[in-house]
């Protein structure tokens, strides 16, 4: 393995594949942080560009673009409350709030670390034991991915508002909504009354950029007040320092633990694991009320957790030629195309190329710390810009990138639309992630536990009789009375209070 | 550059429903190529190929568009209420244009669409996990005799390719097996390879590799001929069952368009698929060429549309 890391460091430590990533990350970083485009459309249109680009330099160009996309999110989301991806809105929760008390350096460049650290673990993960774990994750079948949904629902639900009841109702919605359109196991239609554009179900990117975005806008619209206090510019800004990043270590770990794990699941992505990081990290931290207040703690947590799954995503792919999401679809038919052809014979037959990209995934992380450093200077003065001239190109690019996904004009209906109810939601204090979260999840969760019903002839003790699975309901099971017994004793603790 | 620029001032020109006005030489804009699959999957990394390379034959930029939804249908259904300019072409596949619309309740029909080439096709690669308790195809069915739904099968969607293929076999070999669809090729696979399945059949692309590293084995493949590139692995035919069973992509255009315009469109593909770029990618992605131009592939289609009503026909589907 070493001669191979050796040849592939050889093969990649050219100027042109060097040039060809930095030039992907800043890409990256710029689509990732307007909110509306994605690192998904990103890599999709970019990618027959790269057919015709030698090896070396369009595969290094597109994983620059995917890297500095996922980490981009981030800014937007602390920066003016807008994640441009359901993967950062769990980052928009603390990292915003830090933002309003005028920390919103401090949380970028937390954001920043957090990625970066868990980045360089996970990618360390992918080179050492990609086989191995790949092996296990082809173990995960319809029950375990039954139970991860469930466990990714309840983790949402509970943690991303003050009411674990609003979180439900919120997730419920979103249920509700991911019903509509094309049943996924026997193609019937459902809730689409005969209308074409609803067989496909309601598109979530549209949805998403209307109910994290359009919403937000619509709430400054109504404020008037400027993007952010004066106090976002004062000069000595607070910024993040050793002791941030020294106590947030072990949630960082655990966050990449956890990216890792679910990125290597070849259906699970960034959307989930941010969400169970942030869970456990607050269950766990020192200070769980501080979260969702603007916890740096928080921040690290989502950030680390959406950033490890990226090179762990790349498992299944490469070894199996399985992608996870469409991301890595987008990128497995780049490779294809490059000759190089994910699957059991690819380390075989191209492994110094393989371990090529791998140095490489190393080397733009170091990059991505550079020029994060750069945007976050640049970028966090885009609350500089008079609310009357950031907020309608903001909309503007709502309505750009909601487009672009399907090329629908129907999509732009569902984007107004989840706009002016997550303007509701927010007013109301209703979570708006879990719904958004719920959309995503509820097919495969319907999948899952129809499949696992086929497998079992119907029989419900499938779901503790395989040993993952039976493991995952005992965590959940665990957590869920953790939350009761929490729930109790804050009712307790009021209820002495009173006396 | 030239390209992008190409590419926003079609999407423009595409997007206000420019207006034809005289009857010149067709084409006289750029022509969106419609795939009705989500990016990443073999349709678009084909569809990327061909628009990179369709301008020298068409005189025009071929856009492509990705309008993924309901499995294929959302594409579909808007192509047919859309004009029958030729402006806007579809890259289809058995299941959207030969067997869906018969079987289920679709917002669109056969015929409103017209063939306009077939670029390639590739069988379906039946295999087995590797701890399978059988190796070939009279073991496979022996044991599904034996024990009646204990087979159980990977399969992608209901009235997928996947599907379809098992349907046929099922059928042939008088034989009853589970199928449990999971959506996708990507996830069937998964769990084949993962041995909480014990079958699957999809495309050599895609299961080549597994049955070379052993990780799969390799039961029979749905064609005529063997597939060149897994020599070893018979036909169902040489095996002793006639399953013949094609997964082809192919452009069609929707119902009216004028036939010159058919008939230039199948020439001028007929001339993009032996271009040495289209080649070079199209080895590099693991396929081939099997074109067929708008008449040869109309026969194939109506044979095709025929076998498959008659296989639904049968299984009560």
């Amino acid at each position: 393995m070493l001669d191979l890391l050796a040849q592939g460091l050889a093969l990649i430590m050219t100027p042109e594949s060097i040039g060809a990533a930095v030039l992907g990350l800043g890409a990256g970083i710029v689509v990732g942080a307007l909110p509306g485009l994605t690192a998904t459309m990103a890599v999709a249109v970019l990618a027959p560009f790269t057919f015709f680009l030698d090896t070396t330099i369009g595969i290094p160009f597109l994983l620059g673009i995917y890297k500095g996309a996922i980490y981009g999110g981030s800014i937007p989301a602390i920066v003016i409350n807008t994640p441009g991806t359901a993967a950062a809105a769990a980052t928009a929760l603390d990292g915003h709030a830090l933002a309003r008390k005028g920390q919103g350096r401090r949380a970028l460049e937390m954001s920043l670390y957090a990625s970066v650290i868990a980045d360089m673990l996970a990618t360390l993960v992918l080179i050492f034991v990609a086989a191995p774990l790949a092996t296990v994750a082809l173990k995960f079948s319809s029950p375990e991915f039954t139970m991860l949904f469930l466990f990714s629902l309840t983790m949402v639900s509970a943690v991303s508002g003050n009411s674990l009841t609003k979180g439900l109702i919120s997730t419920a919605l979103g249920i509700g909504l991911a019903i509509i359109g094309l049943e996924p196991m026997t193609g019937q239609m459902r809730y689409t009354f005969g209308m074409p554009d609803l067989m496909g179900g309601i598109s979530l990117i549209p949805l998403l950029i209307g109910m994290f975005a359009l919403s937000e806008i619509l709430l400054q619209a109504e404020s008037g007040a400027p993007a952010i206090d004066a106090v976002g510019q004062q000069k000595n800004e607070p910024r993040a320092t050793w002791q941030d990043v020294k106590g947030s270590m072990r949630t960082i770990f655990r966050s990449s633990g956890v990216g890792v794990t679910l990125g290597a699941l070849p259906g699970l992505g960034a959307e989930i694991s941010c969400w169970i990081s942030y869970g456990l990290a607050k269950r766990r931290s020192k200070k769980p009320e501080e979260f969702g207040k603007g916890s740096i703690e928080g921040v690290a947590a989502a950030e680390a957790g959406n950033n490890a799954v990226c090179p762990a995503a790349l498992i299944p792919m490469l070894v199996f030629g399985i992608p996870g999401d469409t991301i890595t679809a987008v990128l497995l038919g780049a490779f294809m195309a490059q000759g190089l052809l994910p699957g059991p014979l690819l380390f075989e037959k191209s492994g110094d190329v393989v371990y090529g990209l791998f140095v490489l995934l190393m080397l733009t992380n170091v990059l991505l710390l550079i020029f994060g450093f750069f945007a976050i200077r640049h970028l966090r003065k885009i609350t500089l810009v008079p609310s009357g001239l950031l907020y309608p190109l903001v909309t503007v690019l709502c309505f750009a990138g909601a487009f672009a996904v399907n090329s629908s004009f129907f999509d732009l209906v569902i984007m107004v639309g989840g706009g002016f109810v997550g303007y509701l939601m927010r007013k109301t204090d209703v979570p708006i992630p879990p719904l958004v979260i719920a959309m995503l999840l509820a097919p495969g969760l319907e999948s899952a536990l129809r499949q696992s019903l086929v497998f079992s002839d119907n029989s419900l003790s499938i779901f503790v009789t395989r040993p993952i699975s039976g493991a995952i309901v005992v965590l959940l099971v665990t957590v869920l009375s953790w939350m009761a017994f929490q729930a109790f004793r804050k009712r307790t603790r009021a209820r002495t209070a009173e006396e | 550059m030239r390209t992008i620029m190409g590419l926003a001032v079609g999407a423009i020109l595409g997007s206000l429903g420019a207006t034809a006005t005289l009857a010149q030489e067709f084409p006289e804009k750029p022509i969106r190529f419609v795939t009705p699959y989500p990016p990443g999957g073999s349709h678009s990394l084909h569809a990327g190929i061909i628009t990179t390379v369709a301008e020298a034959y068409f005189g025009q930029p071929m856009i492509s568009v990705i309008r993924a939804g309901g499995g294929g249908v959302v594409a579909a259904a808007e192509m047919a209420q859309g004009e029958a300019d030729g402006y806007t072409v579809l890259f289809g596949d058995p299941t959207i244009n030969s067997l869906r619309p018969q079987v289920e309740d679709l917002p669109y029909e056969i015929d409103d669409f017209v063939p306009v080439a077939r670029i390639n096709y590739s069988p379906a690669v039946f295999v087995a996990a590797a701890d399978a308790p059988f190796d070939d195809l009279d073991g496979m069915i022996a044991y599904a005799k034996e024990n009646p739904d204990k087979l159980v099968y990977s399969s992608d969607n209901k009235n997928g390719f996947t599907y379809v293929a098992f349907e046929m076999l099922k059928l042939k070999t008088g034989t009853q097996m589970k199928g449990i669809e999971f959506g996708g090729g990507g996830p069937a696979i998964a769990q084949v390879l993962g041995g909480n399945t014990m079958a699957y059949a999809g495309a050599p692309s895609v299961v080549g590799d597994h049955i070379e590293a052993g990780t799969l084995k390799a039961i029979c493949a749905t064609d005529l001929e063997r597939w060149e590139k897994l020599p070893d692995v018979p036909t169902c035919q040489e095996e002793g069952v006639d399953i013949v069973w094609h997964f082809w992509r192919g452009v069609l255009a929707k119902a009216g368009t004028p036939e010159d315009r058919i008939q230039m469109m199948s020439d001028a593909f007929g001339d993009l698929v032996q271009d040495e770029g289209f080649l070079r990618l199209i080895n590099t992605i693991n396929s081939r060429v099997g074109y067929l131009d708008a008449d040869a592939f109309g026969e194939l289609l109506a044979r095709e549309q025929k076998d498959l009503k008659e296989l639904y026909d049968a299984i009560g589907g």
